[in-house]
Protein backbone atom coordinates (compact mmCIF):
# COMPACT_ATOMS: atom_id res chain seq x y z
CA UNK A 1 0.00 0.00 0.00
CA UNK A 2 2.96 2.39 1.53
CA UNK A 3 4.88 1.40 -1.68
CA UNK A 4 1.85 2.18 -4.22
CA UNK A 5 1.47 5.29 -2.42
CA UNK A 6 5.35 6.09 -3.14
CA UNK A 7 5.43 5.00 -6.76
CA UNK A 8 2.20 7.27 -7.32
CA UNK A 9 4.31 10.38 -6.28
CA UNK A 10 7.23 10.00 -7.95
CA UNK A 11 5.19 9.40 -11.26
CA UNK A 12 3.71 12.98 -10.50
CA UNK A 13 7.34 13.91 -9.38
CA UNK A 14 8.61 12.65 -13.02
CA UNK A 15 5.75 14.46 -14.76
CA UNK A 16 6.37 17.41 -13.60
CA UNK A 17 10.37 17.30 -14.10
CA UNK A 18 9.53 16.24 -18.15
CA UNK A 19 7.11 18.74 -18.64
CA UNK A 20 9.18 21.39 -17.21
CA UNK A 21 12.42 19.92 -18.94
CA UNK A 22 10.27 20.35 -22.16
CA UNK A 23 9.51 23.69 -21.11
CA UNK A 24 13.07 24.47 -20.69
CA UNK A 25 14.08 22.81 -24.05
CA UNK A 26 10.95 25.11 -25.88
CA UNK A 27 12.17 28.33 -24.10
CA UNK A 28 15.91 27.80 -25.02
CA UNK A 29 15.04 27.10 -28.44
CA UNK A 30 12.75 30.07 -28.86
CA UNK A 31 15.07 32.39 -26.88
CA UNK A 32 18.17 31.56 -29.45
CA UNK A 33 16.10 31.82 -32.84
CA UNK A 34 14.83 35.68 -31.01
CA UNK A 35 18.17 36.06 -30.32
CA UNK A 36 19.15 35.31 -33.78
CA UNK A 37 16.69 36.60 -36.02
CA UNK A 38 14.59 38.82 -33.74
CA UNK A 39 16.40 41.21 -31.16
CA UNK A 40 19.84 40.00 -30.03
CA UNK A 41 18.92 41.31 -25.92
CA UNK A 42 16.90 38.21 -26.38
CA UNK A 43 20.26 36.11 -25.19
CA UNK A 44 19.89 38.63 -21.60
CA UNK A 45 17.81 36.03 -20.35
CA UNK A 46 17.93 33.11 -22.44
CA UNK A 47 16.17 30.95 -19.79
CA UNK A 48 15.52 31.48 -15.82
CA UNK A 49 18.04 34.35 -16.01
CA UNK A 50 20.89 33.00 -17.86
CA UNK A 51 22.82 35.93 -19.09
CA UNK A 52 24.51 34.80 -22.54
CA UNK A 53 24.77 38.78 -23.80
CA UNK A 54 28.42 38.82 -23.14
CA UNK A 55 28.80 35.46 -25.08
CA UNK A 56 26.80 36.79 -27.80
CA UNK A 57 28.55 40.35 -28.27
CA UNK A 58 32.03 38.08 -27.71
CA UNK A 59 31.14 35.84 -30.82
CA UNK A 60 28.12 34.57 -31.98
CA UNK A 61 28.95 31.06 -33.14
CA UNK A 62 30.21 30.35 -29.69
CA UNK A 63 26.93 31.59 -28.14
CA UNK A 64 25.36 29.72 -31.08
CA UNK A 65 26.93 26.49 -29.58
CA UNK A 66 26.81 27.39 -25.97
CA UNK A 67 23.34 27.62 -26.99
CA UNK A 68 23.04 24.15 -29.01
CA UNK A 69 24.53 22.41 -26.54
CA UNK A 70 22.41 23.81 -23.74
CA UNK A 71 19.51 22.98 -26.05
CA UNK A 72 20.50 19.09 -26.75
CA UNK A 73 21.52 18.32 -23.18
CA UNK A 74 17.47 19.79 -22.28
CA UNK A 75 15.72 17.89 -24.46
CA UNK A 76 18.02 14.54 -23.67
CA UNK A 77 17.65 15.36 -20.05
CA UNK A 78 13.96 15.43 -21.03
CA UNK A 79 13.39 12.32 -23.06
CA UNK A 80 15.53 10.64 -20.25
CA UNK A 81 12.77 12.17 -17.90
CA UNK A 82 10.22 10.39 -20.24
CA UNK A 83 12.08 6.61 -20.28
CA UNK A 84 11.30 7.22 -16.13
CA UNK A 85 7.68 8.01 -16.85
CA UNK A 86 7.30 4.98 -19.26
CA UNK A 87 9.22 2.91 -16.79
CA UNK A 88 7.33 4.14 -13.79
CA UNK A 89 4.06 3.09 -16.40
CA UNK A 90 5.34 -0.45 -17.33
CA UNK A 91 6.24 -1.79 -13.62
CA UNK A 92 4.50 -4.13 -11.88
CA UNK A 93 5.48 -5.21 -8.37
CA UNK A 94 3.76 -8.49 -9.11
CA UNK A 95 5.75 -9.00 -12.14
CA UNK A 96 8.80 -6.68 -11.73
CA UNK A 97 11.07 -8.86 -14.40
CA UNK A 98 10.36 -8.94 -17.01
CA UNK A 99 11.69 -7.97 -21.10
CA UNK A 100 10.26 -4.45 -21.52
CA UNK A 101 11.02 -3.21 -18.26
CA UNK A 102 14.81 -4.43 -18.64
CA UNK A 103 14.94 -2.66 -22.12
CA UNK A 104 13.47 0.82 -20.75
CA UNK A 105 16.13 0.71 -18.01
CA UNK A 106 18.97 -0.33 -20.56
CA UNK A 107 17.60 2.63 -22.95
CA UNK A 108 17.97 5.07 -19.50
CA UNK A 109 21.70 3.85 -19.06
CA UNK A 110 22.65 4.65 -22.82
CA UNK A 111 21.04 8.27 -23.01
CA UNK A 112 22.66 9.03 -18.95
CA UNK A 113 26.25 7.92 -20.36
CA UNK A 114 25.06 10.36 -23.23
CA UNK A 115 24.11 13.29 -21.57
CA UNK A 116 27.71 12.68 -19.65
CA UNK A 117 30.19 12.50 -22.74
CA UNK A 118 27.81 16.09 -24.07
CA UNK A 119 28.23 17.59 -21.15
CA UNK A 120 31.73 16.79 -20.72
CA UNK A 121 32.37 18.11 -24.29
CA UNK A 122 29.74 20.82 -23.40
CA UNK A 123 32.28 21.78 -20.55
CA UNK A 124 35.83 21.67 -22.37
CA UNK A 125 33.87 24.02 -24.99
CA UNK A 126 32.93 26.19 -22.24
CA UNK A 127 36.49 26.34 -20.59
CA UNK A 128 37.81 26.80 -23.93
CA UNK A 129 35.62 30.18 -24.33
CA UNK A 130 36.73 31.14 -20.84
CA UNK A 131 40.03 31.08 -21.49
CA UNK A 132 40.56 33.48 -23.89
CA UNK A 133 38.42 35.94 -21.51
CA UNK A 134 35.08 35.25 -20.96
CA UNK A 135 33.30 34.49 -17.96
CA UNK A 136 30.90 31.82 -18.00
CA UNK A 137 28.60 30.00 -15.47
CA UNK A 138 27.19 27.05 -16.59
CA UNK A 139 26.79 23.61 -14.60
CA UNK A 140 26.25 21.21 -17.17
CA UNK A 141 26.38 18.39 -14.54
CA UNK A 142 28.31 16.21 -16.26
CA UNK A 143 29.83 14.14 -13.32
CA UNK A 144 26.72 13.13 -12.23
CA UNK A 145 25.37 12.36 -15.38
CA UNK A 146 28.29 10.06 -15.71
CA UNK A 147 27.98 8.51 -11.84
CA UNK A 148 23.66 8.16 -12.88
CA UNK A 149 24.70 5.87 -15.75
CA UNK A 150 26.94 3.82 -14.21
CA UNK A 151 24.43 3.23 -11.30
CA UNK A 152 21.60 2.50 -13.84
CA UNK A 153 23.74 0.42 -16.37
CA UNK A 154 24.48 -1.86 -13.12
CA UNK A 155 20.63 -2.05 -12.32
CA UNK A 156 19.92 -2.69 -15.77
CA UNK A 157 22.23 -5.83 -15.34
CA UNK A 158 20.38 -7.41 -12.50
CA UNK A 159 17.21 -6.89 -14.21
CA UNK A 160 18.39 -9.08 -17.37
CA UNK A 161 19.63 -11.62 -14.91
CA UNK A 162 16.15 -11.19 -13.22
CA UNK A 163 14.38 -11.92 -16.30
CA UNK A 164 16.75 -14.55 -17.03
CA UNK A 165 16.14 -16.22 -13.47
CA UNK A 166 12.39 -15.22 -13.85
CA UNK A 167 11.59 -16.83 -16.97
CA UNK A 168 13.52 -19.87 -16.00
CA UNK A 169 11.34 -20.29 -12.74
CA UNK A 170 8.25 -19.70 -14.90
CA UNK A 171 9.34 -22.80 -16.72
CA UNK A 172 10.34 -24.98 -14.13
CA UNK A 173 6.95 -27.23 -13.43
CA UNK B 1 17.71 -29.84 -25.99
CA UNK B 2 18.57 -33.42 -25.50
CA UNK B 3 16.19 -34.20 -23.03
CA UNK B 4 12.92 -35.40 -24.15
CA UNK B 5 10.00 -36.02 -22.56
CA UNK B 6 7.73 -38.48 -23.24
CA UNK B 7 5.06 -37.44 -21.47
CA UNK B 8 2.15 -38.47 -24.21
CA UNK B 9 3.53 -41.89 -24.99
CA UNK B 10 3.04 -42.87 -21.27
CA UNK B 11 -0.78 -41.00 -21.05
CA UNK B 12 -1.46 -42.78 -24.39
CA UNK B 13 -0.12 -46.15 -22.70
CA UNK B 14 -2.25 -45.41 -19.77
CA UNK B 15 -5.08 -43.95 -21.68
CA UNK B 16 -5.11 -40.86 -19.78
CA UNK B 17 -6.54 -37.37 -21.28
CA UNK B 18 -4.48 -34.27 -20.09
CA UNK B 19 -7.24 -33.18 -18.17
CA UNK B 20 -7.80 -36.58 -15.71
CA UNK B 21 -3.50 -36.37 -15.25
CA UNK B 22 -4.31 -32.59 -14.40
CA UNK B 23 -6.43 -33.26 -11.95
CA UNK B 24 -4.51 -36.34 -10.60
CA UNK B 25 -1.42 -34.23 -10.28
CA UNK B 26 -2.60 -31.21 -8.99
CA UNK B 27 -0.70 -29.04 -12.14
CA UNK B 28 -2.70 -26.87 -14.46
CA UNK B 29 -3.10 -27.83 -17.90
CA UNK B 30 -1.30 -25.31 -19.25
CA UNK B 31 2.00 -26.47 -16.94
CA UNK B 32 1.47 -29.66 -18.23
CA UNK B 33 1.53 -28.38 -21.65
CA UNK B 34 4.71 -26.62 -21.24
CA UNK B 35 6.32 -30.17 -20.14
CA UNK B 36 4.78 -31.96 -22.64
CA UNK B 37 6.03 -29.77 -25.50
CA UNK B 38 9.33 -30.15 -24.46
CA UNK B 39 9.80 -26.29 -23.41
CA UNK B 40 10.10 -27.09 -19.77
CA UNK B 41 13.80 -25.97 -18.30
CA UNK B 42 13.90 -28.15 -15.31
CA UNK B 43 11.08 -30.20 -13.37
CA UNK B 44 11.04 -30.43 -9.96
CA UNK B 45 11.21 -33.68 -8.00
CA UNK B 46 8.12 -33.20 -6.56
CA UNK B 47 6.09 -33.05 -9.59
CA UNK B 48 8.05 -35.56 -11.59
CA UNK B 49 7.13 -38.04 -8.30
CA UNK B 50 3.35 -36.92 -8.83
CA UNK B 51 3.31 -37.29 -12.37
CA UNK B 52 5.07 -41.72 -12.26
CA UNK B 53 2.52 -42.13 -9.29
CA UNK B 54 -0.42 -40.82 -11.79
CA UNK B 55 1.04 -42.90 -14.71
CA UNK B 56 2.47 -45.87 -12.93
CA UNK B 57 5.56 -45.16 -14.27
CA UNK B 58 9.46 -44.73 -13.79
CA UNK B 59 10.90 -41.38 -14.29
CA UNK B 60 12.76 -42.64 -17.17
CA UNK B 61 9.73 -44.08 -19.03
CA UNK B 62 8.43 -40.26 -18.82
CA UNK B 63 12.28 -38.80 -19.84
CA UNK B 64 14.67 -39.65 -22.03
CA UNK B 65 18.18 -38.30 -22.86
CA UNK B 66 19.31 -37.82 -26.91
CA UNK B 67 22.79 -37.14 -27.75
Amino acid sequence: MKTNIIMKVMNIIFWIVFIGLCIETGALLVSLFVTLFINSNGAEDTYMGLDLLDLYNFNVEHYIGVASFSITLSALKAYLAYLVIKLFMKFDLNYPFNEKTASVITQMSHYALSIGVVAIIAENYANRIMRQGLTLQIDWGAEQFLFFAGIIYIIALVFKKGVEIQSENELTI
Amino acid sequence: MPIIVNLDVMMAKRKMSLNELSEKVGLTLSNLSILKTGKAKAVRFSTLEAICEALECQPGDILEFVE
